[in-house]
């Protein structure tokens, strides 16, 4: 089934948007028990060229002073934290500095040799957090409601086919272009026909989940200079099967439905607040407002600052 | 409208506060409440799924906000009033009673219903009436994709404008729009209604507090089956 969400301010001005997307998360809590995630945009305040890098790595001696020396070999570790998680996992959060975006990629995929470590994702303008879990407790383990931004996406899982794990915990990243991200509900029935053609394009995919599809294929329109609603509005055409699924950038959020609308999605707007979400209770945590609109089959929105 | 059975001054009211309550806890409440009580109305419902699932007793319910998906599934009887928004399949399987909802409701409106009522006074989504058997149900504003999917029987009433492949595979039945039908589903055919149809909605909308011009009610078309029997067996076994 799974709960996405997504929230911007429209004044672009700093809100304490981790605590609004807990709220709305937790109020999809009943649409997926087995992980949950956020992108939080706009809080970080890292200069040009800095990148915070979240690590899952096991807690094994020694494991985590061959990740530290392992990025900092190729670029100096600027600040660090450790989050503990579960099942003997730590998240090692890290901030260097790169010469351009396009190092990125060849970091995550070097650190991510070492055996038992995962990188979960590198941004510039959002923080990533997500794990397995409930809303609630991965929001205490994160401390998301002090995450200030302008703007968030998020999930709540219901997994289908793919393994439950943080990695696979939504929102999924693309690096094709800096920090795009995707909260889906559904499945894309036609996987290979839209993957087939982006890895043609030397696009890399890192899992056999169709979220990740979705938002390799949103960050190459982007790259082709589709805007947001361009993209969106492309994909309901080229993609098959039951979806709704969110899109985050470092300036906004859309949300698209697939043609037959057999996903839930539906809209709430004020002068102040855009939110999307799966379901109105969770647009009730953000706005007090009864003018609900529903998306309808085959339908895109989006709101960029 | 339903009448209420009683004067609502000798009406017995009971009250049940949603908050921290489970769907569960408020149905069960609520049934219990229905056995002696006229009238039961639930606060705080925050869009909660699956309220007034199965009451089959003839009360009336107010939901004072939005309720999420599937309310009033399975009711026999009821008359709820909904003063917020629904989710999907507001009044689902309802084989007796009226759901009226003030403001806009999601996909599956009146999914499969056998009789009753359901109203939605703003905009609906898709496959309003899907399955349904017989009964009415009333869109104040607008309604999505594939209205009156598989319908077989009952009427459908759309004030504004109807999407696309409305009347996909109806069967029995008729879809009355007053708004523009932006194309229509397999086995649809669209006729002008007789000017007792106009009278018979007329009577049924200013019911409902739908007042419209006399001008209005000449827009109306109706979606209505071309066959029976359209995929497989003969026109003669058309029932």
């Amino acid at each position: 089934m799974c709960g996405i969400a997504g929230v911007v301010f429209k004044d672009k001005k700093l809100h304490p948007v981790g605590k609004f997307m807990t709220r709305m998360l937790d109020a999809l809590q009943h649409r997926g028990p087995d992980s949950a995630g956020f992108a939080i945009y706009g809080g970080l305040g890292l200069d040009e060229h800095e990148y915070l890098l979240n690590i899952e790595v096991k807690e094994k001696p020694g494991l985590l002073e061959e990740v530290k020396g392992k990025v900092n070999t190729a670029f100096p570790i600027e600040s660090e934290e450790i989050i503990p998680s579960v099942e003997n996992y730590i998240i090692y959060r890290c901030k260097v500095a790169l010469d351009s975006f396009s190092q990125l990629k060849p970091l995550i995929m070097d650190v991510d040799k070492i055996e038992d470590v995962m990188v979960l994702n590198g941004a510039h303008s959002f923080e990533m957090i997500k794990d397995v879990g409930l809303v609630k407790e991965i929001a205490a383990r994160y401390n998301t409601e002090d995450k200030m931004g302008t703007h968030a996406i998020g999930h709540t899982r219901f997994s289908t086919e793919s393994i439950v794990d943080r990695y696979h915990a939504h929102p999924f990243q693309s690096y094709i272009i800096p920090d795009i991200t995707v909260v889906h509900n559904g499945q894309i029935t036609n996987y290979w026909k839209i993957r087939d053609p982006l890895e043609r394009k030397g696009h890399i995919f890192e899992t056999n989940n169709d979220t990740e599809c979705i938002v390799h294929y949103i960050a190459d329109k982007l790259a082709q200079d589709y805007s947001l609603e361009e993209a969106l509005e492309q994909s309901v055409k080229d993609m098959d099967g039951p979806f709704s699924y969110i899109v985050g950038t470092p300036n906004g959020v859309g949300i698209a439905k697939d043609q037959l609308g057999l996903r839930p999605g539906v809209m709430a707007e004020n002068n102040e607040v855009f939110a999307v979400a799966s379901e109105e209770v969770a647009l009730r945590e953000v706005m007090d407002t009864s003018d609900i609109d529903q998306i309808s089959p085959g339908e895109s929105r989006a709101y960029t600052i | 409208m339903l009448t209420p059975s009683k004067d609502v001054e000798k009406m017995k009211e009971f009250k049940i506060n949603a908050q921290q309550k489970t769907p569960r806890e408020i149905n069960r409440a609520i049934k219990q409440a229905s056995q002696e009580n006229d009238r039961i109305i639930i606060e705080n419902p925050n869009a909660m799924h699956y309220l007034i699932a199965g009451l089959s007793k003839p009360v009336d319910v107010v939901v004072d906000g939005s309720a999420g998906y599937f309310a009033a599934t399975m009711i026999h009887g009821a008359r709820v009033h909904i003063n917020g928004n629904a989710g999907w399949f507001p009044a689902d399987n309802m084989t007796e009673g009226e759901v009226i909802i003030d403001g806009s409701a999601g996909d599956g409106v009146g999914q499969g219903i056998y009789g009753g009522t359901v109203v939605v006074r703003k905009d609906v989504g898709s496959r309003t009436g899907e399955i349904m058997k017989n009964g009415t149900i009333i869109v104040g504003g607008n309604s999505g994709f594939m209205s009156g999917l598989f319908m077989m029987g009952g009427r459908i009433i759309v004030l504004g404008d109807i999407s696309d492949d409305a009347g996909e595979s109806i069967i029995r039945g008729t879809i009355y729009v007053g708004g523009e039908i932006k194309s229509l589903g397999k086995n649809a055919k669209i006729e002008e209604l007789e000017e007792e149809e106009r009278a018979e909605l007329k009577e049924l909308l200013e019911n409902y507090d739908f007042h419209l011009e006399e001008a209005d009610y000449q827009k109306f078309h109706k979606i209505v089956p071309r066959s029976a029997r359209p995929f497989y067996g003969q026109e003669s076994e058309e029932g």
